[in-house]
Formats: C-alpha cells, sequence, structure tokens
C-alpha cells in the first residue's frame, strides 16, 4: 500500500515544485541544471523507495507513477482547463522587433537568453530582424524572423 | 515604464499564439508566492522545524529537579535523534525510572547507555534501574529511531512522585 502512496506523494510534491519554478527550470540542460537534475533524483529515489529494496516495491512505485502520468495526459485530452493547469500556454516576449519587458521581467528572462535563441535557431543578429519570440510552454524560446 | 506598455503588456494576443494573459498573471504570482513559500520553508528547516534545531531541541525537568530529559520536539520517520534522561537521587543508590506513554510504538531504541542493571515491563513503556554515582547522579543516553507517523506521549516518573511529560512528533 505505502508504494503507490509515497509514488503519488512524491509527484504530487514534484509537480508542485517545478510549477513553482516555473516553465524555464531544467528547460535548457546547462552543467549546472545537470547536477541538480541529479542530486533531485537522489534525495527522491529514498522517499521513493523507503528502506524496501524489493523488486515488487520498485516496480510498484514504477506502475504508480506511470499510471499517474498517462491518466493525467488522458485528463488533458478531455479537459482543456486540466491541458491548460498542467502545461500552461505559450506568450509572446517580442513583438516586431520591441520587447515586452514586463511580460520579460515576469518570465524571469533577459534580452541575452532571448538573442542567444534568436541566434542558434535562426541565425539573428539584431532584435529588429525577429518577428515574434515566443516563451513556449515547454520553457524554450522560439523566434520567428521577420521576412 | 509607461501606462500604454503597461496595458500592452497585459493584452492577450490571437497571433502567431493565442494567449490568455490574465491566467499567465495568475501563474506568475503563483510562481512568485511559491517562492516566498520555499524561502519560508528553508528558514523553518535552519530554525529546526523538521528536527534539530532551536524550535526542536527541548529540555524538561521535574519541579524537584529529580528527573529532566533533553529531547527533540520533532522527528522523521527513518531518521534517528538522542535522548538524555538526567536523574538525581542519594549517592551511590541505585535510581528506579519509569518511561511510560506510548512513544515506545513510534520509536525504536537504537541504543540505550550506559546498560540500566536491571529493566521491566510496565505497561506500555518499561521501568529502568541505574546505578548512580557518588553525586547521585546517573544519565542515560538513548538514541531513538522515528518509525511512526504523528504525535506520541512520553511520561518519565520516579517512584518518589517527580514526574515530566512531553510530546514528540514524527514527520512521514
Amino acid at each position: 500500500m505505502d508504494s503507490v502512496l509515497r509514488a503519488a506523494a512524491m509527484y504530487a510534491a514534484l509537480m508542485l515544485l517545478f510549477k513553482i519554478a516555473g516553465r524555464r527550470s531544467l528547460a535548457e540542460i546547462t552543467t549546472f541544471d545537470f547536477v541538480l537534475l541529479m542530486i533531485i533524483g537522489e534525495a527522491t529515489q529514498q522517499a521513493l523507495l523507503g528502506d524496501d529494496f524489493s523488486m515488487t516495491n520498485a516496480l510498484m512505485v514504477i506502475v504508480t507513477l506511470i499510471a499517474i502520468d498517462v491518466g493525467f495526459s488522458l485528463l488533458k485530452l478531455r479537459s482543456q482547463w486540466v491541458s491548460r493547469l498542467i502545461d500552461g500556454g505559450p506568450t509572446i516576449i517580442v513583438e516586431d522587433g520591441k520587447i515586452l519587458r514586463g511580460r520579460m521581467r515576469h518570465a524571469r528572462l533577459i534580452e541575452a537568453d532571448i538573442m542567444e535563441a534568436a541566434r542558434s535557431s535562426q541565425g539573428i543578429e539584431t532584435l529588429e530582424q525577429i518577428k515574434f519570440a515566443i516563451i513556449e510552454r515547454n520553457g524554450k524560446i522560439s523566434v520567428i524572423a521577420k521576412e | 515604464m509607461t501606462d500604454q506598455d503597461e496595458q500592452d503588456d497585459h493584452r492577450s494576443r490571437q497571433f502567431p499564439v493565442r494567449e490568455d494573459m490574465v491566467f499567465q498573471h495568475k501563474v506568475w504570482r503563483f510562481e512568485r508566492v511559491g517562492w516566498y513559500v520555499l524561502v519560508l520553508l528553508v528558514i523553518l528547516t535552519l530554525l529546526g522545524l523538521f528536527s534539530r534545531g532551536p524550535l526542536s531541541d527541548r529540555e524538561l525537568y521535574s519541579s524537584d529537579g529529580s528527573v529532566g530529559v533533553e529531547y527533540q520536539a520533532f522527528h522523521r520517520n527513518g531518521s534517528a535523534n538522542a535522548m538524555t534522561i538526567r536523574l538525581k537521587g542519594q549517592p551511590n543508590a541505585v535510581l528506579e525510572v519509569e518511561l511510560g506513554g506510548d512513544w515506545l510504538e513510534g520509536f525504536e531504541v537504537q541504543a540505550l547507555q550506559p546498560p540500566p542493571m536491571r529493566s521491566a515491563g510496565a505497561g506500555q513503556g518499561m521501568t529502568l534501574w541505574v546505578q548512580a554515582d557518588e553525586r547521585g547522579q546517573a544519565s542515560l543516553y538513548l538514541s531513538l529511531l522515528g518509525e511512526g507517523f504523528g504525535t506520541y506521549h512520553s511520561r518519565i516518573a520516579t517512584p518518589g512522585g517527580a514526574t515530566v511529560s512531553f510530546n514528540q512528533f514524527i514527520f512521514p
């Protein structure tokens, strides 16, 4: 019984924490993010398994996590509201070469982040060449160049 | 930033993506409030809300001073903490102490030092007999592993009528 409860509680807690952390966290894996991810994994593992290292326990934890995950994706298909709550929505941060500063500040981004995405995806050199820059639901910045 | 820009930030665009800025601002507010909550949790943890810190370290003595205990008010399931019982009586006497309450259901006693001269069951708890030194003092050092979840009550008493009682909480 407790392996299911442990897995469900950890899933809920991690979901809440990553919602607080926002879209940007762990979206672009830097070296430090990678280390952070490993530490989170290590810390979670103990709480998930407890002191029971049996195969049954490990399998039940995995089964529970996958069941919750598939359950949520089915729920997202049925309900627009749930989908938006879990995945969020896209946000435009550059419109016709002009940065929407308030939004950028709320999203905890700086101009360099946008220009980096613009260079790497479109080979864009200046802000004026950007038609739209959008923070996608997964936290990546996609850039649409002017014609 | 001008009011014009402020208005512009809040307006939901329909192209190239469909936005909902009212919802997005709620999300950003949630992230901000959430961050404050995380910082608060870190501070509370440093202070010992989840055991080992000023909020959790407790010390209690009976009114006549013959029984005392140092314990942690907060424990975590699966982690061990120390508890010290201090007794005071006649020089070189054998002191009797009863550890009562339901705490043995929530804790596993991993170590008990020095070993008591004799021990016996006493209801839900146990009674121990320990040798006092020439000043009439004796200390018992316990290592408690939290195994349950919730509040557990402890009562430490001597036949002379001195009693300390306290609660300990175990986090999951």
